[in-house]
């Protein structure tokens, strides 16, 4: 509201005339790019950011095994090479020896694995270990519930992977990694003298071990001896550091009873052995002590300093992406041992990636370097990179408006200024600084399917809206959907797109382009708009006695005008079918708790892809135990085909497989697609390289600035 | 005297004890947690991540660890950002103190003048004009008033930049658009004080004295009438020091008043308690401070006179004769 009257005084002071919205600034430093991001990063640390407004930064600040292309799509990296199992079950990835961290030591491939084993640990609390699930034992690992053994007890032998028994307790789970130490802990780096500690742990308080050297994935003993690593939680940051293992010599909770047994071998990471799967598995009766908390149960392997192994329990077609993603990225663990939640900050931060960390002013500002030790600087043409963290639309559009940035983030516009600058206003003539693109995300409606159980009521639902009404209420080139995956429209396509996707340009409907040129995955046709097949479903509901005897409640989040005008533009749809519906504007975090424990009827909610791929957030989504279905949708037939798509290497038969599961949920009507997302970006002319993807992921530092592009202004 | 200021501070540790306990048990009786979010996150990694800050425990578990660590000055530490609630304070606190300041000043300054000069010349057109003028100041919202001001001058006229604290030039428009509220309140708020003491006897016998008009009015009545203006400046300072949410979001100041409000939707449990028991603890020091300069501005407020020795200081011949009992 508060901004409209902007757009008002603005719009009343005349529209810019000629191209671009945005002036140009008398001054420009080339070597300098000011970017008007989406907020305050949470952290730069790649284990904890998960703001949409820090990954984009973290991706420049931080090297991985690949990083995001132009196209969004994984690019060698840090990996130069790699050979993936036909299988789609192991990954193994080779290092360049090139790379330094901006503290001179070289990046191995030790920085990646002991990364992902500090994501994985539940102390961590990493928001981002979801990433590392189809990695064999990550999740068992997080929930404490995968062990290895650390000694032979009854038929378990040592070293052997085993996994707790029995129903996952909702009590405190007891911790077999507890250790002490009868003398003073000296927490220092590996092989250090313990004079060079930074933090004593007293002698008698509990640490947690969470490494050893010599593991499958571990760094090695550097004399002989076996050393641990140790977080130790003298307050709520911590601190962690390594010691030689013999001086852990008491084990708290080394008494206590778990009930064990071998883990299945799909589970297990390591070549296979004579077991077979479905062998038996007795439950063992085993001690604490027995077991080890041990990141070998972790299906990553260290052959040499520059090559690892991912193995993954399912085939996991798109674990290159994942490899792009902040859990997978290296960091420092000189680093994050001594300052756990503080390293990022500029006094602190080690870094690997294209730019370096030379100021993060909270809440207003970060500054970013181009980095002197970064293995391909030459291509990096700019010297500095400023973001600024303003969270206020507005406040960002103005600030470009004014020529104190060159070109914003996705979703800085606010939708009030829309209307001016995408030509609405000036008779289509929409400003050349303005791009909108597709972006992976749809905007939907949940259906609780246990209060709304008949299919066709639901069906029903979704016959009644006719989805290009809605644009009008978006202003931002947004594309109405009945599918739940989200694409780009098929009449949009290149001809070459068309051919690897199967289908006419005449075809109704999206298509997601995964790979250009390669693969392409076409959901099926939703249930869209068709007044009379609803009326008619309409009646087989009242036949069934499914139709509401209430009037129905669509809920909606709060602060945007747009929510509202579409919610009451469906409300109306419906009541054209007979189904009365009220709408109700909800805060934010309410609204997600109430639909996470299912005390709603219809509400809008969305969903956003990290990688070209409908099992990135869409399809999946659908399953009996996501615990992100707020549908409560659960359907034999769906599962059946989840399965039998998850054991599929070929993604292209993949790819069908889970075209049929769609067209299954989607018929079942447990959710109401309405639009996909487009991003809309503010780009002065004079900037090249800003690579705007399908994902939202442009690789900031290809970025450059032409002075010959400005406009004359 | 002493009694009486320690007397106000036991109460204002009670005070703040209330602060915290409600903030506490009204933010977690609201639906929704601080982990909440629209994207795919599996319960193991939502109980790891409530499990560190102690979600899981009883709730009577977690009120007594934050009043523990309240009483041992520990505000605790975000939930969202990892930093200590004094940090962030500490960081942002500053900004929003001298945003407020120069607001509240430039207001203080022009509002009390503008206040004499409308009870001085009471009933004319001047005192009609000024208060009509202050009527718009108090009745316009930031959220109107800073939009505006940033269209006129930031976009259409590029003088100032649009949004961020970048130089001195930043504070102009943000400091406008806070302090014209407290303009007009101010003004008004002298003028009911100066309309009062302009009536008493004592004004009539400075006149009598043959005393100048300008010393009458600035000298004698503006030190009593002003009081109402002190007592508003207790709880204005302390919403000043603390940032105002609007003015800050609209020009992207990094303050703290931002915090009052996101930590609540965010869910920051010791983020909300932190800030909101900083605040009270502002608002009882300054309302004690009020308190105290009542009797600084008007002797007949003192409390300093007791009544054995009976004795007062006259102003205006400094004698500390004895007086007569009334």
């Amino acid at each position: 509201m508060l901004r409209s009257l902007a757009v008002v005084a603005l719009v009343g002071c005349s529209l810019p005339e000629g191209d671009y919205f945005g002036r140009t600034p008398d001054t420009l430093d080339p070597t300098h790019f000011r970017w008007c991001n989406q907020g305050e990063p949470d952290h730069l640390d790649p284990t904890l950011a998960s703001s949409t407004a820090s990954s984009q930064l973290v991706a420049t600040l931080f090297d991985g095994l690949t990083t995001y292309g132009p196209d969004g799509l994984p690019a060698a990296s840090l990996a130069t090479h790699w050979e993936i199992a036909p299988d789609l079950r192991t990954f193994t990835f080779h290092l360049r020896r090139d790379a330094r961290w901006s503290n001179g030591r070289a990046v191995t491939a030790y920085d990646i694995a002991h990364s992902a084993f500090r994501v994985a640990h539940p102390l961590t609390a990493s928001p981002n270990a979801d990433t590392l699930a189809p990695i064999k034992g990550a999740t068992g690992y997080l929930t404490r519930r995968v062990f290895v053994m650390r000694r032979a007890v009854a038929s378990l032998s040592a070293g052997e992977v085993v996994e707790v028994a029995g129903e996952v307790a909702s009590e405190p789970i007891v911790d077999p990694s507890a250790r002490t130490g009868g003398r003073p802990l000296a927490l220092r780096d590996l092989g250090a003298a313990a004079t060079t500690a930074y933090a004593i742990v007293p002698a008698g308080k509990t640490v947690t071990l969470m490494m050893t050297t010599g593991g499958r994935a571990t760094l090695p003993s550097p004399d002989g001896a076996a050393w641990a690593y140790v977080a130790w939680q003298r307050d709520l940051e911590g601190v962690a550091g390594w010691v030689p293992t013999r001086e852990l010599d008491g084990e708290p909770n080394g008494d206590h009873v778990l009930q064990v047994r071998r883990a299945q071998v799909k589970d297990t990471p390591g070549p296979p052995d004579s077991r077979t799967e479905g062998g038996e598995r007795p439950i063992v009766a085993v001690h604490a002590r027995d077991l080890l908390h041990s990141t070998d149960a972790i299906g990553i392997a260290i052959p040499d300093p520059y090559t690892i192994t991912f193995e993954t329990a399912d085939p996991t077609p798109y674990f290159l992406a994942l490899t792009t993603n902040r859990a997978l990225r290296a960091t420092p663990i000189e680093a994050w041992s001594r300052w756990p939640r503080r390293w990022d900050r500029p006094e602190h931060i080690v870094t690997s990636g294209p730019f370096h960390l030379a100021a993060w002013v909270e809440r207003d500002r970060v500054e970013l370097v181009r980095s002197p030790t970064y293995w391909d600087r030459g291509a990096v043409k700019l010297a500095r990179f400023t973001a600024f963290s303003m969270d206020d639309q507005a406040a960002s559009t103005n600030t470009y408006f004014t020529g104190a940035c060159d070109a914003t983030a996705a979703n800085t516009i606010p939708s009030s200024y829309l209307p001016a600058i995408n030509g609405e206003q000036r008779a289509g003539r929409a400003y050349k600084d303005y791009d909108v693109s597709p972006f992976l995300g749809v905007y939907f409606a949940w259906i609780q399917t246990r209060k709304l159980p008949n299919v066709h009521l639901r069906r029903a639902l979704s016959l009644a809206i006719d989805r290009t009404g809605v644009a009008r209420f978006t202003h931002g080139g947004e594309i109405p959907t009945a599918q739940l995956t989200p694409g780009t429209p098929i009449a949009a396509l290149s001809d070459a797109d068309l051919a690897v996707c199967g289908v006419t340009r005449d075809t109704q409907g999206v298509a997601l382009v995964m790979i250009a040129g390669q693969l392409c995955y076409v959901p099926p046709p939703g249930l869209s708009y068709d007044l009379a097949a609803a009326r008619h479903e309409v009646e087989l509901a009242r036949g069934e006695g499914g139709f509401p005897d209430h009037v129905l409640e669509y809920r909606y989040n709060a602060g945007s005008e747009a929510h509202k005008q579409i919610a009451e533009y469906l409300q109306a749809a419906w009541a054209n079918i007979g189904v009365p519906v009220r709408v109700t504007a909800q805060e934010w975090n309410s609204l997600l708790d109430d639909t996470h424990k299912g005390d709603y009827e219809i509400s809008r909610l969305g969903n956003i892809g990290t990688f070209a791929d409908t099992e990135s957030e869409f399809l999946p989504l659908f399953r009996c135990d996501s615990p992100d279905n707020r549908g409560k949708y659960c359907s034999a037939a769906f599962e059946r085909l989840m399965d039998e798509a998850r054991t599929i290497s070929d993604r292209r038969l993949r790819n069908a497989k889970l075209r049929e599961a769609e067209a299954v949920m989607i018929e079942d009507a447990p959710v109401l697609p309405i639009y996909v997302y487009t991003q809309k970006h503010l780009i002065k002319p004079y900037v090249r390289g800003y690579a705007v993807n399908l994902i939202d992921q442009p690789p900031l530092w290809q970025i450059w600035i032409d002075p010959a592009g400005r406009a004359a202004r | 005297m002493i009694r009486f200021v320690a007397g106000r501070l036991a109460a204002s540790v009670a005070i703040v004890f209330v602060v915290a306990t409600a903030s506490f048990w009204l933010l977690h009786a609201a639906p929704g947690g601080p982990f909440d979010t629209d994207a795919r996150r599996s319960a193991a990694v939502t109980r790891a991540m409530e499990d560190r800050y102690g979600l899981s425990r009883p709730l009577w578990q977690q009120y007594g660890h934050a009043m523990a660590r309240l009483a041992h000055g520990d505000l605790g530490v975000s939930m969202k950002r990892d930093v200590s609630v004094a940090a962030l304070i500490a960081e942002h606190g500053p900004i929003s103190f001298v945003l407020g300041l120069l607001g509240l000043s430039a207001a203080v300054v022009i509002g009390v003048a503008l206040g004499v000069i409308a009870a001085w010349r009471r009933n004319t057109w001047i005192d009609h004009v000024v208060m009509a003028g202050a009527l718009i100041g108090i009745s316009v919202p930031a959220f109107v008033l800073g939009p505006l001001l940033i269209a006129a001058i930031s976009l259409h006229l590029g003088w100032l930049p649009p949004a961020r604290i970048d130089g001195v030039t930043s504070l102009i428009l943000p400091a406008i658009t806070l302090g014209l509220v407290y303009l007009g309140t101010i003004a008004r708020l002298t003028r009911g004080g100066m309309i009062d003491v302009l009536d008493q006897d004592f004004i009539r016998t400075a006149r009598a004295k043959g005393l100048p008009e300008h010393r009458v009015v600035a000298k004698h009545a503006l030190r009593v009438g002003i009081t109402p203006v002190v007592t508003y400046l207790g709880p204005a300072t302390a919403a000043m020091i603390s940032g105002s949410f609007v003015v800050e979001k609209i020009f992207q100041i990094p303050g703290l008043g931002t915090y009052f409000v996101t930590s609540v939707s965010d869910r920051d449990y010791p983020v909300v308690t932190g800030v909101f028991v900083f605040y009270a603890a502002l608002l009882v020091l300054l309302n004690l401070a009020v308190d105290l300069a009542y009797g600084v501005l008007d002797p007949r407020l003192r409390r300093t006179a007791g009544p054995a020795t009976g004795r007062a200081t006259d102003h205006a011949t400094g004698s500390t004769a004895a007086r007569p009992p009334r």
